[in-house]
């Protein structure tokens, strides 16, 4: 999926179609009472919540759309062939040596003037790279890891999900068999036993949490399933003849996709965490939040202190995951009828 | 209840079948014996001792039962050794692999069972004391502080109570271990608060949810009507009921405490079995991981075992099928 | 921890504090330990091996240096390094035979003795140790010869009479005869018959005749891999039941013995009571006493007082090496004063050292700074079989490295990422070695951009792009270093090419992907690193001859680099003494190597070592030498300075308490209040 999302038309693409997909949504959440007002008093209770998740995705978005050429690189001439986004073209040509504090004139070691004097809002790395620019962009890495890893595994632990519990028999013997010995491995074993087993990269560290992920997914999503296939009005339509791909389609999918929304978001602050975790012991994502942290995580020792990288790094993890997690409160609030969770 | 047991260990028991051949199929489908053997050995090792050293640690032999090796391969070994707790020994070292997880389970054991038994301790008080002044401001802080809390990286409190508590404040050890009684508390102070301040924040908002939901039930209404004081009906009834589902909740960790912390004990240097773990990751020590992942899966199957007969245990209405 | 979670936890968290604040220190040892002379010091990586025929990693040279006596070995203070003898009574002298090869003799000290072990008891009941005799040092370099033993280090000693064809007899029994792979080590040698330039003339006289002239042999005795080692340990240490490994349990002969390991965790060195030099202090071995000359530095620096020039050694009774992973927190403890010795990590550089100078804060705590430039280099390296960036594209490819060997700027990759140390090399040859020339500067290792893209014009390559493509020339960059440190260090060289148009990926893969690469020749430009087995030009070089390529025969070149006349050259300047004309070939040497650049030379690393002031008698080798037997320590000093550096602020404690008691305390009242 990495591998593919470096190449800028694939890239595009994907963020097409789920610009698309989201305003499908959107119409739907519009059109259908239930979800109108669900989202309506979700919106009510965390309206800051859910702007700066708004943010963090339109930030991912700035960083996806990416084409070549045009704009000034800053006399790299390189990167003139390569694709750059709107982020990149934004701060483009702001690079210094190494170090400097934010807002700085002159450079954090040796007091030589910047290029940039005053421009860097948090200072620049060892690279001399802008610190705000690198975590702006850590937001679409957090977003493809808490995100899009989610939306690829929840299709396909629906589809066994909703076939085991709802044929049951010895397909649920054995989507649950499969369900069993996955979850049997303890969560940062599996992830670590996929990724060694995979190479160390960005693909794998994608896939493995998408297979972590999509144990939990699917054990709702069977659970569900095995619940509403007794229903009263599901065994009438079975009654009637209703063909059981029609009964799948109209009354098993719609009734369990409030729980699938907020295992969703219940998953993505996990899903972020876990990444940096992996990035503290060298197998995690390149470009993640995680990675920074571990990167600066020694720069603390530094006299002066250099805090602008982890303040940068632990901040954007910080923001998107208290966002995340107030959303998810209000979420499983509103979408949820009972009030204990069992999924926690 | 005796043939319930019986059918859930079996069922235990495939699923041990089915991690097991998970795990071959990551460590000897994906991985190849010629790369483990450099990354033992060295690079300026000649052919013939990486063919030596792969006979050495048997993985010469072909991967599957076939006519003239029906025992003698890499699938029957590979079942014959994580089943006999003869892990072999390492790919790294050389060392055999079940001391040194001996070895790591003590000292990780002495940084998770203070951690999670405080940790649990300390959030059920702090929950208990939130929900007793609930709706209060004290009760609004300490959810936002729960949030704010949940929402740090585990990295983020390794950083800052290095920095805090190790540098500036030197109450304790900034890291390090000791195999003597005598020192390892000092050791472990530092860790073990890092450990309950991190999951401080989720712990103490679940709890106190529980028991939020337990004080709005009817019998707590009765008993609070018949005069029964604040405190009592908080000691008597809810922390009683509410710890049943807490209970229940955390016995399928309890077997996985000696999987130690992988974070904790890399960032303290604690040589217990995250460590182990670690090594094994940056070592590509294919061998020792694999006997990790398969114990750890093994305490995990133990400990949902466990969690399924304390739930039939602590509620009778729950029917063995 | 951050403050919001400390305050959710209130009341208990600070009763928690408390409670620990009574019995609160950051005294990482038991307080029995303070006034002995015992030394702190810590490592990184567990040793994989303490067999001294196999180890070969620097955590494993800490411990098998120590425990290891060797024949031969160097002056502590005297530079250039120069050899002592230390088991044998003296260096042998080469003497030439007429068929072109060398014989040395060497005469061991009689009546040395092993440390106590049990596995003597195989030799006869009861006994605990005996005396160390020729057989035993033969016996080692059979081993070394032996397959099963994968020694790394082979390849010098091949040139022994009869070493191959040694090592081939046992390969072959081993596979005709299934039985033989069981038999005792002793047992198989005898089988395998002789080596012909290892003979055994008396108890205390072994004989090593040489092929042909190689005079770094002698160096070799120097090192652990030929230290005497007892059959009985090999035979007993075999793994099996309650008897660790060899690669476990060293049976050796040194100043010190291994008392307790745990390679996870720690490692313990205390006085061996049977080493020669405590047991006969009458023989005034000059490897068993503090030393009376040295270097005119030595004596400013006091490390010729009288209070240690013919001091019997070793001095310190015990070693404690601690395994700390990270290096910060490493750092802190030995700001702490629990460490006796550190090095200067990268984020606490500015801090400690100012000018070049140990910075006046640091200098106030008695701290002392000991620089020393390490026989090592690291580059870049290319890989001469590629199709582009290799020797197959003749002309074009060579300006096209000289061209990248102009972009790279090694003062700045100094000073970004190792705080300005580090020699810029100009060759392989670092400082200190014959054959390095202080007035030698590489035309290629300067920064000029102007001229590397005028050679990449003449390359056919203008502003770096590939007229194939109409793209910037996209090289790779194969590297196994994925760790958060690592990775802005290579991106560091990317952005140095970027500048000439040429587009580097940075393909990072695990280690086995990466050895699998370099077999297959799959990789195009690397990063290595290598520091000197001995002081010998000869042992950088050989990096770059043919017989070494990795492609043809596994070797250590990397580079492939295959080049008849350096590959001349190196065979004349191999068996030569230190001589104008071996000086002048090298230069010769190092001249193809400036024109065809199979490298970009990057630096020779710099060690800067901080000592605390209660260490005495230190000086660093830029050789992985052992020196722990001549230090001392001054344990009265450093129980002071560990109390007055550790006093714990507990009043943040409090503060917290009370801050959490007044915000809560309203709240409770107003509740209690209201119910009433």
């Amino acid at each position: 999926m990495a591998a593919l999302l470096s190449s800028h038309i694939t890239a595009n693409a994907v963020v097409g179609l789920l610009l698309l997909g989201a305003l499908w949504v959107a119409r739907f959440v519009r059109r259908n009472r239930l979800w109108r007002d669900a989202f309506t008093q979700i919106a009510r209770r965390r309206p800051l919540a859910l702007a700066v998740c708004a943010l963090y995705v339109s930030l991912g978005l700035i960083d996806s759309v990416a084409w070549i050429g045009g704009g000034d690189t800053g006399g790299d001439a390189v990167a003139s062939h390569q694709p750059r986004s709107l982020l990149d073209r934004a701060f483009g040509t702001s690079r210094e040596r190494s170090y400097s504090a934010p807002l700085a004139r002159a450079e954090f070691y040796g007091q030589r003037p910047l290029a940039h004097p005053g421009k860097h809002l948090l200072g620049t790395d060892v690279l001399g790279r802008d610190v705000l620019f690198v975590t702006l962009k850590g937001a679409r890495i957090a977003l493809l890891i808490g995100g899009l890893t989610s939306l690829i595994s929840i299709p396909l632990a629906l589809f066994f999900g909703v076939l085991a519990g709802y044929f049951g028999k010895w397909l649920d013997d054995a989507i649950f068999f499969l369900m069993s010995v996955l979850a049997s491995v303890p969560g940062i074993l599996l992830l670590i036993a996929l990724i060694m087993a995979l190479g160390k990269s960005t693909l794998s560290v994608c896939l493995a949490l998408g297979v972590t992920g999509w144990v939990g997914f699917c054990r709702i999503a069977r659970g569900e399933a095995m619940k509403l296939r007794e229903l009263d009005y599901v065994h009438a339509a079975r009654a009637l003849g209703v063909p059981e791909v029609r009964i799948i389609l109209r009354h098993i999918l719609p009734n369990l996709i409030h729980l699938i929304v907020i295992t969703f978001v219940l998953t993505f602050s996990s899903q972020v965490l876990s990444e940096a975790v992996l990035s503290w012991i060298n197998i995690g994502v390149d470009g993640s939040w995680g990675q920074m942290i571990a990167q600066a995580k020694d720069e603390l020792a530094r006299d002066p202190i250099v805090w602008w990288n982890i303040a940068g790094a632990g901040g954007g993890l910080f923001g998107l995951l208290l966002a995340i997690n107030m959303v998810g409160d209000a979420v499983r609030d509103v979408l949820d009828p009972r009030t204990s969770k069992e999924n926690l | 209840m005796l043939a319930y047991l019986v059918r859930r260990a079996a069922y235990g028991v495939l699923v041990v079948f089915g991690v097991l051949m998970l795990l071959f199929a990551l460590f000897f489908g994906v991985t190849k014996p010629d790369d483990i053997a450099r990354r033992a050995i060295g690079e300026k090792a000649m052919p013939s001792v990486i063919a030596q050293w792969k006979k050495n640690h048997g993985y010469d032999r072909p991967l599957w039962p076939g006519a003239g090796h029906l025992t003698d391969n890499l699938l029957v070994d590979h079942f014959r050794k994580m089943l006999t707790f003869d892990f072999g020994r390492s790919d790294a070292d050389d060392t055999p692999i079940i001391n040194r997880i001996k070895d790591g389970a003590g000292p990780s054991l002495s940084l998770t069972l203070p951690e999670f038994t405080c940790g649990i301790g300390l959030g059920l008080i702090i929950a208990l004391f939130l929900a007793f002044f609930r709706e209060t401001y004290i009760d609004r802080a300490g959810l936002v502080l729960g949030v704010l809390g949940m929402s740090v990286s585990v990295l983020l409190y390794i950083i800052g109570g290095q920095f805090l508590i190790g540098k500036l404040l030197r109450w304790f050890p900034i890291s390090g271990f000791d195999s003597s009684w005598l020192v390892r508390p000092r050791f472990l102070m530092l860790p073990v608060i890092v450990g309950i301040a991190a999951y401080l924040g989720s712990d103490t908002r679940f709890y106190r949810t529980l028991f939020v939901e337990e004080i709005h039930r009817d019998y707590v209404r009765t008993a609070r009507a018949k005069g029964a004081g604040e405190i009592r009906v908080m000691a008597r009834h809810v922390l009683r009921n509410a710890l049943i589902p807490i209970l229940t909740g955390i016995v399928i960790s309890v077997p996985t405490l000696f999987m130690g912390s992988l974070l904790l004990e890399n960032a303290f240097g604690i040589p217990g079995l995250g460590s182990l773990t670690v090594d094994a990751i940056t070592g590509n020590d294919f061998a020792t991981l694999r006997a990790i992942v398969f114990i750890g899966s093994l305490l995990l199957v133990g400990g949902q075992i466990l969690t399924d007969i304390t739930y039939t245990l602590a509620d009778p209405r729950i029917r063995l099928e | 921890m951050t403050w919001p979670s400390f305050v959710a936890g209130r009341p208990t968290s600070c009763l928690f504090a408390l409670l620990a604040l009574a019995a609160c220190t950051n005294n990482p040892y038991p307080d029995t330990d303070d006034g002995r002379k015992v030394l702190y010091t810590s490592f990184n990586e567990a040793p994989k091996s303490l067999d001294p025929a196999v180890a070969y990693d620097t955590t494993a040279h800490e411990i098998t240096g120590q425990v290891h006596d060797t024949l031969l070995e160097y002056h502590y203070l005297k530079r250039p390094y120069q050899l002592i003898p230390g088991l044998a009574s003296e260096i042998p002298k080469g003497q030439p035979l007429s068929d072109g090869g060398v014989v040395y003799d060497f005469a061991l000290r009689p009546g040395a003795l092993f440390q106590d072990d049990p596995c003597f008891e195989l030799g006869a009941p009861g006994r605990k140790t005996r005396v160390i005799e020729a057989s035993d040092v033969a016996f080692e370099l059979y081993r070394i010869a032996d397959p099963r033993v994968n020694s790394p280090v082979t390849e010098p000693f091949s040139n022994l009479a009869g070493f191959a064809e040694f090592s081939e007899r046992l390969a072959k029994l081993a596979k005709s005869d299934p039985a033989f792979a069981k038999l005792p080590a002793r047992e198989r040698y005898t089988r395998g018959g002789d080596i012909a330039g290892i003979r055994v003339v008396d108890p205390t006289h072994l004989r090593i005749t040489l092929q042909t002239p190689y005079p770094q042999i002698l160096y070799w005795f120097t090192m652990p891999f030929t230290t005497p080692v007892p059959w009985e340990a090999v035979e007993y240490y075999n793994g099996k039941g309650d008897h660790p490994p060899l690669a476990d349990h060293p049976v050796a002969s040194g100043p010190y013995l291994l008392a307790e390991y745990r390679k996870q965790s720690r490692m313990v060195l205390a006085k061996n009571p049977n080493w020669y030099g405590i047991r006969h202090p009458d023989w005034h071995a000059p490897g068993a006493t503090y030393p009376s000359d040295g270097e005119a530095e030595d004596q400013s620096a006091g490390r010729l007082t009288s209070e240690s020039v013919g001091q019997p050694l070793p001095r310190i009774e015990r070693v404690e090496f601690r395994r700390e992973k990270e290096s910060i927190p490493a750092f802190t403890k030995f700001l702490q004063g629990y460490y006796d010795s550190s090095g200067i990590i990268r984020e606490s550089f500015d801090k400690v050292v100012r000018e070049d100078r140990l910075s006046p804060e640091m200098a106030a705590l008695g701290l002392r700074l000991d620089k020393s430039v390490l026989a090592g280099v690291f580059y870049l390296g290319f890989n001469m079989d590629d199709r582009v960036v290799g020797s197959k594209a003749g002309a074009r490819s060579r300006k096209l490295r000289q061209a990248m060997s102009l972009a790279v700027d090694m003062k700045e990759y100094s000073r970004l990422f190792m705080n300005g140390r580090g020699v810029p090399a100009q060759s392989p040859l670092p400082p200190g070695i014959f054959g390095y020339d202080p007035a030698y500067k590489n035309p290629y290792r300067v920064v000029d951009i102007a001229r590397g893209q005028a050679l990449l014009v003449e390359a056919g390559y203008p502003r770096g792009i590939d007229p194939t493509t109409g793209q910037p020339l996209h090289l790779t960059f194969d590297t196994y270093d994925t760790s958060a440190e690592g990775r802005p260090r290579l991106q560091f060289f990317i952005n140095a090419w970027r500048q000439l148009g040429i587009d580097v990926e940075l393909a990072g893969t695990t280690y086995n992907k990466f050895q699998e690469k370099v077999r297959d020749g799959a990789y195009q430009i690397f990063l290595w690193g290598w520091y000197g087995d001995y002081p010998d030009a000869e042992n950088f070089m050989f990096l770059l001859s043919s017989d070494m390529a990795a492609s043809k025969n596994h070797g250590p070149n990397t580079a492939n680099f295959s080049n008849p006349e350096f590959d001349r050259l190196f065979s004349m300047m191999r068996t030569r003494e230190n001589d104008n004309e071996r000086f002048a070939i090298i230069q010769r040497m190092i001249g193809v190597l400036e024109q065809e650049r199979p490298w970009i030379e990057l630096y020779h690393p710099e060690n800067y070592a901080l000592f605390h002031a209660w260490i005495k008698d230190v000086k660093t080798a830029g050789l992985s030498v052992p020196t722990l037997k001549y230090q001392d320590i001054d344990p009265t000093l450093r129980r002071e300075k560990r109390l007055a550096w550790n006093r714990p602020l507990v009043w943040p404690a409090y503060a917290l308490l009370a801050l959490a008691a007044l915000v809560i305390a309203p709240g409770v009242l107003t509740f209690f209040k209201e119910r009433q």
